[in-house]
């Protein structure tokens, strides 16, 4: 228990020393729906279902690119504290390399969800997206697993590749295919058959479909559960290869 | 071993109890090639075997002095004993712990200054200490006030608030060896502690140290600088490629040294043909400074005699000293051996 307060507690202090972390931590999502929801809305009048807005449709998309960034910029933080030397420090301090990663995910879980509250909050105070009260138990889940599932993933690439410009080329492509070869933008029915089994086959979009499912209801009840057994198996097997990464850092 | 005693930790915890701070049987390290390189021109380079069926204890309460040349293995060994690498072959165990399978018994109970400098860049230099603390459950005013006497100690407490991005190097390393002093672990490491440290701070920080082996804490370190380890060490292991080429406390060392001699002699003004004149010596350094002549030479009596007769002759001898050999001389002189064999 030492071990993961301490962890949290060590994360929350290093993005208190910058406004900039707080404010991309925070907001940066809720700017993205603001101007490309609004713009999209506005000037293209798309509308996925009768009366289910682009800004509607589009929040799901924004809480799981929010669950995507905050994964990736916290596996780059490993570059960082290598480069600080203070990485190798920690590893012998008095916890497990298990732990080493829980404490990290459980803060950016906490980071996550703040900002999905903000972001839900305001979507609906500014733009009138509909509250559904029911979706919300899924909706903290799918934030929760989504975060922690995306954090595993980039941490097992963070620490197998030593350089940082390499690190950053594998994020520009993972940025590139997983968000838009997915549902976040878009619905995927109009899509040629090739990009729709791709985008079926993306854990992004098996994410997005779920909270799409809990913000405004939309989709298969049956198609949703299968998607977030999926995505539960994809964060699990991230997960333990994270582990098996950290444990061969020499 | 496993005892049955109730020990200070967990209800339930595991309790080892070893009268030995650290024992180290046939250990090896083996680093391979990476899987990708076999399919590269040049890939019959072979493994790199960094520690090779090493042996070695530490008792507690002592500063053990693990030296070698570059690349000899120290600080592999010392990322073994941390828990940071995994061995290839034997075992090591820090207070009956094993490295391996109870790597974080062993984690609780030691404090680290690796080679590299490692600090919180971004936090300020007390909350690098509160936060190191805090991962060995220590928080609250008595830490507070325990990390405001160490920032005393090192000097530290004019930039408690500023980040170690906006300090020296110096005062980085200052940052995390205060660490060690935050913190009761009865083991210490420490990889080369006192780079970049000014002569002044290196001595105070070497006597600190010399407390808290007295309050009954165990040190390992590494070091380049064998005059630090001549002063701080009990027992010393020299290594050389993996393998352990000597091991003792100073006076043991220099036995295995014997006719190695120091030899200064100071002229009115330097001779021209010193090389000519040592040439027939097994001279195992050699030095200039102004008119002063230092040399360290692995020879009988009666040859250090002659050579310094013949060099005495050469000029006007203004002082002469002679002494047995220093741990520079003796490690010199073993791990050429090592090399030559």
């Amino acid at each position: 228990m030492n071990a993961l307060t301490a962890i949290i507690a060590r994360e929350g202090k290093i993005r208190a020393t910058n406004l900039t972390f707080i404010f991309w931590d925070l907001f940066y999502p809720l700017g993205y729906l603001l101007v490309f929801g609004v713009g999209i809305n506005a000037s293209l009048g798309f509308a996925t279902d009768p009366g289910v807005s682009y800004s509607a449709f589009f929040l799901a998309g924004v809480l799981s690119m929010a669950s995507f960034g905050i994964a990736s910029n916290t596996s780059w933080s490993f570059f960082l504290d290598r480069d600080n030397g203070i990485f190798y420090e920690m590893l012998t301090y008095p916890m497990s390399r298990p732990q080493y990663l829980l404490g990290k995910v459980l803060f950016n879980i906490g980071v996550a969800t703040v900002q999905s509250a903000i972001t839900i909050t305001l979507a609906a105070l500014l733009l009138g997206v509909p509250l559904r009260a029911s979706g919300w138990p899924l909706l903290t889940a799918a934030v929760t697993i989504g975060t922690a599932g995306w954090f595993f993933f980039y941490a097992l690439f963070a620490l197998r590749i030593r350089r940082n410009d390499a690190f950053n080329t594998v994020t520009s492509i993972f940025y590139f295919i997983f968000l838009f070869a997915s549902s976040m933008f878009y619905p995927l029915d109009p899509l040629p058959p090739a990009l729709r089994v791709a985008a079926y086959a993306n854990p992004i979009t098996w994410q997005v479909d779920v909270i799409r499912y809990a913000t405004i209801g939309m989709g298969d009840a049956t198609q949703i559960a299968l998607e977030a057994v999926a995505f539960l198996l994809f964060t699990a097997a991230s997960f333990f290869a994270a582990i098996d990464a950290l444990r061969n850092q020499e | 071993m496993p005892c049955d005693r109730p020990c200070s930790g967990k209800p339930g915890s595991r309790c080892y109890v070893s009268e030995m701070a650290i024992q180290v049987e046939n250990l090896a390290k083996v680093f391979g090639r990476k899987r990708w390189a076999t399919f590269r021109p040049g890939s019959g380079r072979p493994d790199i075997r960094a520690v090779d069926d090493l042996s070695f204890s530490v008792r507690r309460g002592e500063i053990f002095g693990l030296l070698g040349p570059n690349g000899a293995g120290k600080t592999t060994t010392l990322r073994i004993l941390t828990t940071l690498v995994r061995p290839t072959a034997g075992t090591a165990r820090v207070l009956g712990y094993d490295v391996v399978r109870h790597a974080v018994d062993v984690r609780t109970r030691i404090v680290v200054v690796i080679q590299e400098q490692a600090a919180e860049l971004l936090l300020s230099v007390r909350d690098n200490l509160l936060t190191f603390a805090r991962f060995h459950g220590l928080a609250g005013p008595d830490v507070r006030r325990r990390a405001d006497h160490v920032l005393e100690i090192l000097g530290l407490t004019p930039d408690a608030g500023r980040k170690p991005q906006d300090l020296s190097g110096g005062f980085r390393r200052r940052v995390q060896l205060a660490k060690v002093f935050m913190v009761d672990t009865p083991v210490i490491f420490l990889d080369e502690f006192s780079t970049g440290m000014d002569p002044i701070l290196k001595r105070s920080v070497m006597e600190l140290l010399r407390k808290e082996v007295a309050n009954g804490r165990t040190i390992v370190l590494t070091t380049q600088v064998l005059t630090e380890a001549e002063e701080l060490c009990d027992d010393i292991l020299i290594i050389d490629h993996g393998k352990q080429v000597a091991r003792g406390d100073l006076n043991t060392l220099k036995l295995l040294t014997e006719q190695v001699y120091e030899v200064a002699l100071t002229f009115d003004r330097a001779p021209d043909n010193v090389d000519a004149l040592v040439a027939g010596y097994h001279v195992v350094r050699r030095q200039i400074a102004q008119n002063t002549l230092l040399i360290a030479l692995q020879e009988s009596e009666s040859r250090v005699l002659e050579l310094v007769s013949t060099l005495a002759a050469q000029r006007r001898l203004l002082r002469l000293e002679i002494n047995g050999a220093s741990l520079e001389d003796i490690f010199i002189a073993l791990t050429r051996k090592e090399t030559a064999s």
